[in-house]
This record gives structure tokens, sequence and C-alpha cells, in this order.
């Protein structure tokens, strides 16, 4: 499916803020066999007096940039065009539970899609005990780690109430999962934390859904800003498989991905440290639109 | 000192120790000898009095005292600091012997290098299953920006640290590898210091090694390790520092000092264009090397955590670009989890050939089914805790299990523990360290011990400090567990067979003399030094202003000038009603906090000083009462703050720094004079007000000789605000800040006046034109106001 893609985020300060450093991971990732990244330009604006592209440790297009003088706003307007064949899917029988242990273990490598990064604590999914026993309750039943993975996700979506005003992107996970709401971003945390507790690696995706369905189709959470979902190592044989807890499907060809990680943390599209006093406001703005063939 | 103790009865203090069976003592060997390193020591110290000893002590303990050092202790609202716990007596090693830790040290310090080197390079130690990969991608101090960055110059590590003990078997281990930002190299120079002063007549004719030679060739090594060699100068090499809120800020800032480096923390930093920069009063300068004080994920909230306030953001960028370089490298710290002492002993043994000649404790990490089950079945003789701890076991307080007890997690059951947790646990071998002398109520008794190694890298390889600094625990119990219950600290001398050469931080050959050029002072060490010029200035005024309320509140005739004193002292928040206002108290910790920011840049005697008055102010606040005895108190305080003021003036190198210091000092006289002035010289003031601001001004004898007179509203506003030769005069203050003003480098540039020159002009010729007549209490007012506006234009200009 061939998307153009238009993402507008906007920060406003209410007092100007000055001596700006930010690193932003909008640019969409060319993924062999998932995507193809066929032309993006990332606009910023007002023009930063520095700038840097660059690849990080997980494969994403990070852009470091920089203003010197003080200033109230920031616009970045990413635009894209984007050959989506569809998320990583299941390439063989996945591993029984028990012995998916071991064949992590068998895998000596640090490369970024190595499983051994997904499995530990990360900055913004600590271990939780709650978390823990839910999802050892809901998968009980699992044979095997994608059993686990499409049960959990189901779970997931059937208890958590999706509430764009519960949460904020600084909530902590364990508060979302006490209140059994919140966004794609807590959806996406509470489910990597689950699946992480059941000895089964899992990552973060940040990225776009198609805004209009498909005729005949419902419009899918989360397609009016940013999204996020999981992706899950299943064993040698499975490999990777993405899942979207929010929509409680898995991840497909409305589904367009722009950076992965462990969590929130390795992806945000943009961080930024200001010498600022004020408050600060972000808006979102996102477009993507399938091209006629 | 000559021979006090000849006459007094000797304690023989040695003669009566007696080492524990079973365990190895540093004094006394397994045969019932004494080691031959101690013999000096041990006839000094048998043919000592108790009283003489005593006497040793105390000196020893008031240098530290008057130095300064201490630690500063963490707590839920308050923060306090507490006394070095200084253990006098030393611990003696033979040269041969520490030559062989010294060997089996940078051994050691080469193979952690390779490690890392491998861990952000190729991985091939993964690969080939040296090191299991969870291990690493689990260890919060892997850090994935910098995974592929070659480290400018080549190398990770420059300046080491190991915990050492020595074992039943006379061995000695490795406990524990500091990569990070390891402490205590300033901290054992000086207990080295203090210890010498206890023993000043054994220490001046005994060949122990000096300390000396290493920090001077590590100094020269930071020095070296600049990118661009043609610009040699000191300024371009900083230590990094979390800030005054550290445990080991003291350390910090005497390490600063001691080696001639610019004290730096996070907010003195920019990036520019991938080069790291100082922001200095003359604008931001390039810094070349940083030896890093502070842990690294807190050095870059862009690309580390993203929650640090206290770094630099960019400055994975600059390491990136190649611009700047960190000492030890970013991410060095994933070296020092307990897990990886389970590893590196087969590591060595796989690229050396041979095992390391200095072992480490038995470790098993239980991320593997073997190693799991291991522990599992010799729980009883280990102890179990976190494998990422970066501390060793006696010093964190996370859960842990001691010889198959649970500690820490009450109702936990050890195996439900060790299968939940695998890969987060490691097992250890329980420890038994040696023992050594140490003092315990007059008596000589043994005491388990570890002693803290430091290895700086310099262009002729590894450097070893001879000595360290040793932990000595408060019990007998020598499991190294034991040391939980605190320990004290005592110096490590290494004795050689011959006299060591006398050394000094002179670099030799020495080039011809220069004189180094002072660095340009980064912003917020001027910012500090201005409102702490200010806080003191501000205090003294207060407290003239607060002695004159009390010495009047008996005077029934001063009812309405008392009561004019207290409105113009609510104005700068001091309650007068109050024997020491808190107020008052409160704005001198507002000196005391910017002073401390800034230790690095005092004298030992300065700082002294301020917290003499620190401590005599709260002693007196709690039993000073209203009246007399407060006035009394305000003046010993006014003698101890003109003494600060003295201690400043009169040995305060005369560089940017005390510019600033100075035009703090004299905008907030100049500015509180305008205000006095314009209260107490208005023709509705009170009976006597006249002569209180004269008495304020400290101008009482002068006023009687320059005018025959009674003192009216003009000659005191003549007196205090227009004598260019009066220093209580608001003119002298202005005319003192236009001087420095032009002093600062920027002062003037192709004929034109910096901003914060223009405006200082104005305002002290507005001034010196003034005469008594015009300046009404509205035109003084006018001038206060505009004196207090130079302080935006100097924000604006450097302080920013």
């Amino acid at each position: 499916m061939l998307y153009d893609i238009s993402l507008r985020i906007a920060c406003r300060y209410s007092s100007p803020a000055s001596g700006g450093r930010h690193l932003a991971r909008l640019m969409p990732a060319d993924l062999p066999g998932e995507q193809r990244l066929i032309a993006a330009h990332l606009d910023i604006h007002p023009p930063p007096d520095e700038r840097t592209d660059r690849i990080d440790f997980f494969g994403n297009l990070a852009t470091d940039f920089a203003f010197r003088g003080a200033l109230d706003e920031i616009t970045l307007h990413l635009q894209a065009r984007i050959d989506r064949l569809g998320a990583a899917q299941p390439s063989g029988p996945s591993t029984p539970r028990a012995a998916l242990a071991p064949e992590i273990a068998a895998i000596a490598s640090l490369a970024p899609e190595a499983p051994a990064h997904f499995l530990a604590p990360s900055p913004r999914v600590p271990q939780d005990a709650a978390i823990a026993a839910y999802a050892a309750a809901a998968a009980r039943a699992c044979a095997t780690a994608l059993d686990a993975v499409t049960t959990l996700g189901e779970a997931l979506h059937r208890d958590l109430h999706f509430d764009p005003d519960a949460t904020n992107v600084d909530t902590p996970m364990a508060e979302a999962f006490a209140g059994r709401h919140g966004v794609c971003q807590d959806f996406s945390h509470i489910m990597i934390c689950a699946l992480r507790s059941l000895g089964i690696p899992a990552g973060y995706v940040s990225g776009v859904l198609r805004t209009t369905p498909p005729p005949g189709t419902p419009r899918l959470e989360g397609a009016d800003a940013m999204h996020a979902w999981v992706r899950a190592w299943c064993g040698a044989q499975t490999g990777w498989t993405e899942y979207d807890p929010t929509n409680a499907r898995p991840a497909g060809t409305d589904h367009v991905a722009i950076a992965r990680g462990r969590d929130y943390s390795d992806v945000s599209p943009l961080k930024g440290v200001l010498r600022a006093s004020g408050a600060q406001q972000g808006l979102q703005a996102v477009d993507v639109v399938p091209v006629p063939s | 000192m000559a021979q006090p103790h000849s006459r007094d009865a000797p304690s023989g203090l040695l003669a009566r120790y007696r080492p524990l069976s079973g365990v190895t003592d540093e004094l006394i060997d397994a045969s019932g000898a004494q080691r031959p390193a101690w013999a000096a020591l041990a006839t000094h110290l048998d043919a000592l009095s108790p009283e003489t000893f005593a006497r040793d002590i105390a000196r020893g303990e008031q240098y530290l005292h008057d130095a300064g050092v201490f630690f500063r202790n963490y707590g839920a609202t308050s923060h306090s600091t507490r006394d070095w716990p200084f253990s006098p007596l030393p611990i003696l090693l033979s040269e041969a012997e520490w030559s062989g830790i010294a060997e089996g040290l940078i051994e050691r310090a080469d193979l952690l290098e390779t490690v890392l080197a491998d861990l952000y390079g190729e991985n091939r130690l993964v690969a080939e299953g040296h090191l299991p990969a969870e291990l690493v991608a689990e260890n919060p101090e892997w850090l994935r920006p910098l995974v592929g960055i070659r480290p400018r110059g080549g190398h990770f590590l420059h300046f080491v640290a190991f915990e050492l003990g020595r074992g039943p078997d006379g061995r000695w281990w490795v406990l524990g590898d500091r990569t990070q930002a390891p402490s205590g190299a300033g901290f054992a120079l000086e207990n080295r210091v203090a210890t010498s002063r206890v023993f000043a007549d054994l220490y001046g004719r005994s060949n122990v090694h000096r300390l000396v030679g290493f920090f001077r060739a590590f100094r020269d090594a930071l020095n070296g390790l600049q990118g661009d060699s043609s610009v040699r100068s000191g300024a371009k090499v900083g230590i990094l520092t979390p800030g005054p809120m550290t445990d080991t800020y003291y350390e910090h800032a005497y390490i600063a000092r001691y080696l001639g480096l610019s004290l730096l923390e996070g907010g003195d930093l920019t990036v520019e264009n991938g080069r790291a920069m100082v922001r200095t009063v003359s604008g931001p300068l390039p810094i070349d090397v940083l030896w890093r004080r502070l842990d690294a994920g807190w050095a870059d909230p862009v690309e580390l955590n993203e929650a640090s306030s206290i770094g630099a953001p960019g400055l994975v960028g600059a390491v990136r670009a190649g611009n700047v370089t960190l000492v030890n490298a970013l991410g060095a710290g994933v070296i020092e989890a307990q897990a990886m002492l389970a590893f590196l002993p087969r590591i060595a043994e796989a690229l050396n050939g041979r095992p390391l000649k200095l072992p480490n404790i038995a470790t098993w990490w239980c991320g593997q089914p073997a190693e799991l089950a291991h522990v599992r079945a010799h729980a009883d003789r280990m102890l179990i805790g976190p494998a990422m701890a970066t501390r060793l076991p006696f010093e964190t307080d996370q859960p842990y299990a001691l010889a198959g007890q649970m500690r820490g997690l009450a109702a936990t059951d050890l195996d439900d523990w060790l299968g939940a947790q695998g890969p987060g646990l490691v097992g250890q071998e329980l420890v038994t360290l040696s023992t050594t002398p140490a003092l315990a109520d007059g008596a000589l008794v043994p005491r388990p011990m570890t002693i803290r190694a430091f290895l700086a890298r310099t262009p002729r390889g590894w450097q070893v400090m001879p000595g360290g600094f040793a932990r000595v625990g408060s019990s007998p119990d020598t499991t190294a567990i034991a040391m939980r219950q605190g320990s004290s600290v005592a110096d490590v001398w290494i004795m050689a067979d011959a006299p060591v050469p006398d050394e000094t931080m002179l670099t030799r050959p020495q080039p011809a003399f220069t004189r180094a050029e002072a660095g340009a002072l980064p912003s917020r060490a001027a910012d500090n030094l201005y409102w702490l010029g200010r806080y003191v200035e501000r205090t003294e005024g207060l407290l003239r202003l607060t002695r004159a309320f009390n010495a009047r509140r008996a005077e029934a005739g001063a009812a309405a000038l008392n009561a004019r004193l207290a409105e113009e002292l609510a104005r700068y928040g001091v309650d007068a009603a109050e024997p020491l206002p808190e107020g008052l108290i409160r704005t001198f910790a507002s000196a005391v906090n910017a002073g401390s920011r800034i230790r690095d840049r005092f004298s030992v005697d300065g700082w002294a000083a301020l917290s003499d008055l620190e401590k005599t102010m709260g002693r007196m606040a709690a039993t000073v009462t209203p009246g007399d005895d407060a006035a009394l108190a305000m003046g010993i305080l006014l003698r101890k703050v003109a003494g600060f003021s003295g201690l400043v003036h009169e040995n305060m190198y005369r560089a940017t720094g005390w510019r600033f210091l100075t035009i703090g000092r004299s905008l907030e006289r100049a500015a509180m004079m305008a205000d006095l002035l314009a209260v107490f010289t208005a023709p509705d003031a009170p009976t006597g007000s006249l002569d209180l601001a004269i008495e304020i001004g400290d101008s009482a004898m002068t006023h009687r000789q320059r005018y025959a007179v009674m003192a009216s509203p003009d000659s005191v506003v003549d007196l205090l605000a227009l004598d260019g030769r009066n220093p209580r005069s608001i003119l002298f203050h202005l005319t003192e800040i236009r001087e420095q003003a032009d002093l600062l480098s920027d002062a003037s540039r192709n004929g034109k006046l910096s901003d914060l020159s223009r405006h200082i002009l104005a305002v002290q010729t507005r001034t010196a034109l003034q005469a008594p007549e015009t300046l009404s209490p509205d035109a003084l007012r006018a001038l206060r106001d505009e004196i207090l506006a130079l302080s935006d234009v100097l924000w604006q200009g450097y302080l920013r």
C-alpha cells in the first residue's frame, strides 16, 4: 500500500526558551520486507542553527538540531511517501513457552534485532508485580509465545479503557495500569511489561495509522496523532511479530512504522532540552493518505 | 617535634596487640612474628605514652577539621555534613608486596580496557560465548548511544580504582572494579596529610612512598590528552562534577584546586557544532578534556537519562564528533557490575593465555541454568545479591541473602527469589578479610580492612598510586559483609627498603618559567561570586540595622525611631522583634550556599571563616535574648563578617572572580545605603534618625571631624552618599564598581564601552554631580533603583 504521509508537530513556549537542543525521531525507517521509504523530508521551523541526521543504535533515523537564540515556537513537518508492505509476520511455528529461554540464550548477539535487548526492564518499563500477575493469569492457557502475544493483546484491549484524557506522555506505566485506562503509549508499555514478565522479549514501535479506513471498515483508534504498538520475539523460527493492543489486531498495512526501541524513551518523536521557565504546549496533526494507483 | 614522649611512661601499645586466629593479620604474620614493614612504626608506638599519642591524633584530626574535609549526608528533608571518619593508624605494606599487587592491577586495568573496547566495538566476547548477550543488554550502564564510538585518543579508561582484600591464605583478591567515576583519590591525599601530622617525626624519616608523583603524572597526562597540542593552557582540562549536593563534592573541589583544573558543572557546559564549550564571562570557550565525576547516565539529558538536570545537553554528540575526551569514557561503568566478576577470569585466560595474577572473588551469575543450580546448592556459603550492583556487597541497601538467609525482603523464600529473579542475581563466595591494628578505647585491636587502590594512565603506561585508602571495620567480625556496620578510613603506607625521593607537584625537568594564564571564569562561578559578595554585604547591613534596633529597645524615647527601623528591616524580610531574626539567618545561608558552590575558588581559611560564622549564628539563635544581649551578639557577628571580608580582601588573587565578588559587595552596599538615607534623612523622619544613619554608616568619628555642626540631612547625605573618600558612601562604591567593570576583559572594544561600563559610568557620573540639597529622598530612591538595575546589565553581559 502506497501512502503519502504528512505529520506536523508544534511546540509553543509561554515564555521564550533559549539554548534549545533537540533530538527528533520522525523520519520513517526503511525496513526491508516491511516498508520501503520512497521519499521523505523533515522541515524544521525556524531553521535551526545546527542540524545532523544520523542512524541510532536501533536503526532509527535520528535528527539532532539546536537553536542558539530564544524562540517561542518550533514546528516540525514531515512529508513522506512510503510503500507499506506489512508488518513482520510469523515466519514459522512459534516456540513453546518453556523452550523460549534456551532459544534466547543461544543467540549470542547484541545486534539491534537481538532478543537480548528486550527482556530486561527499560527506562519506561520497569518490573511491575501487578502487571506480571495479570499476565500470568491471562496467558495461563497459552502454549506458545505467539499465543501469549495475541491472548494478552486481546485481554488488554478488553480490560483497559481507551481514554486520551486519563494519562499524558509522562504518566508512569503502573499508574495507567492501576486506572485501567490510557492511550496507545500506555497500552503498549503495559503489554511490553506483561510479555517480558512471561519471558517473551518485547519492544515498542512508534508510527502512524492510515487516516481514513478502507470502505466498510471502522476508523482505527489513534489515527489522529502518532500511534504506538508492540513487537514481540516469539522464537527462533517465528522471529518478530507486531501487535497493536489499542486496536486488538496484528499490525498490518494500515500501520506505518517510524521508529523502534525498547520503550517510548528510545523512540520519542521529539526530545528537547531548553532553558525555559514557562510551560510548553505540543500539537500534532497527522495525515496518512493512500496514493491512488 | 622534639621527643615529648621520652619521659612519659611508654604505652607498649603494639606489644599487647593480639591478632585473631585463622585470619591473616597485616602486622603479625602466620608464624606470630611482626612483619618487617611495621618495624619503625612499632618502635615508635611502643615508646609513646598514651597521653602523647592522644595529642598526636588530635593534631591529625584538627588538620582534617581545619581543612574542612567532610562527607555530605542525604536526608529526606535536610542535608547535613559529617566529619571524615579518620582512623589514625596507617596500614603498612612492604614495597615487594605492593609491587606484586601493582603488577596484578595493571594487568587487570588492561583487561578492563580490552573488554570495554569490545563491548562498544566488535562485540566478539559475546559472539564467541565469553559473555552472555543478556548480561550486557540488561546492564543499565551499557549505553547504547555510545556503541560504535571509539573514544578520541583510543582509550576508554584513564583513571580506575580497585577494591582489594586479603584472604585467610594471605593472598590478595579484587572485590570490585571502579571504572565509572572512581572517587577517593583526593580523600587518600587528605588522609595522608592528616596521618603524617599524627606521626610527624616518624613520617619524615621513614621510607614511605610519597603520593605526589602519582598525581603529578596524572595531571600531566590529562593535559597531554588535549586534541590540539598547539594550545597548552590548563584551562582546557576540567573536572565535571554533579555539584555540591553530591557526597563527594568536597573531594572534587579539593582535587580541582590541588591539580589546578577548573571545576565545572553540567550547567557550565554547552555544545556548539559538536564542540563542548564552557560558558564563561568572556563567552563560550572550548574545553578538551573532562575528568568526569558524574555518572554517565546523567551526563546528557538528550541522549542519556532524560530526567537529568545536571548534565550538558549534546555532550554525547560532542563525543561522537571526536571533539572531547571524557575520563573515563561515557559507558565505562558497564564493567563495574558484580556479575562481570563471574566472567572476567575466563576472559583473561582466553585473551592472555594464563589466569589473572590477582584473582577476583568467585562469582556466579544466576542467569545461566548450571550456575543458578550451583548457587542454589551452595547458598549457605554465599552472599547472593543484585547482579548489576556496582557497589560492594556491604554497601548496597538492596535485598540480599547471606549464608542462606534472606535479608531485606521479609517472608520471601530464597528458592522462589532465585527462580523469579535469576538473571538479576549473582552469588559470591563469602569473603573473609585480613585484620589490621585499629585503635579502640586506647588499645590496639584487630579489625577487618579493605584497600582501595588507584591507577592512572600516563604516556608511560599505568601508574599505580603507591598507597591508597583503607576502610577499617568497626567490629572484629571479619566477614566482608560486617563492614555494613560502619567503617573508618586509614592511610596506606608502602614502605621502601631505601630512602624515597622527595617529590613535589612541579613538573620536572622544568621548562623556562612561565606564569600560567588564568583561565576564563565560568559564568556560573562568576554568578556565585557576585551573589556571595551581595549576600555577605547584605548580612552585614542587616546586622547593623538589627544591632541599632536592639540597642534602642529599652529607650523610651526611641519608640518612633525603632518602629521605622522595624519597617525598614521588614522590607528585607527580617522581623526585628526576633532576637536573632530568621530572615537574617536566611540571608547569610544564601551567602554560604553561593560560597559552597565555588569552594574550589576559596582559600581554606576563607571557607573556615564562613562556616565559623554560620556555626556561631546557629549557636546564638538558640540563646540570644532581645535587647542588649542581642545587640552584643550582633557586634560579635559583625566582627566575624569583617574577618571574612578581611581574609578575602587580603588574600584573594585579583583575577576576574575577585571583580565579580567586589561588584556584588559594592552594589549591595551602595543600594542599601541609598535606601537607608532615603528613609532616615526624610523631613518626616523620627528624632534620632540622622544619628542612626551615621551609626549604621560607621562614620560617627568622621562626621564629628568633618562637620563642626550637629548632624543635618545635608551633612549626612554629603558624608554617606557623596564623599568619594568614605568607604561607606554610595559614590565610593559606584566608583569601585566602575573601576572593576572597566577591568573586565570586554570593557572596551574598538573604543566601544561594554554595556556594563556604559551603565555604571552614567550612574556614577550622575551621582558625582549631585549636591546634598538635590539628593532628596525621592532622588535617593531613584538612585537605588538605578543601582539595582545594574544587576540585570551584569547578568545579561556575563552571568547568563
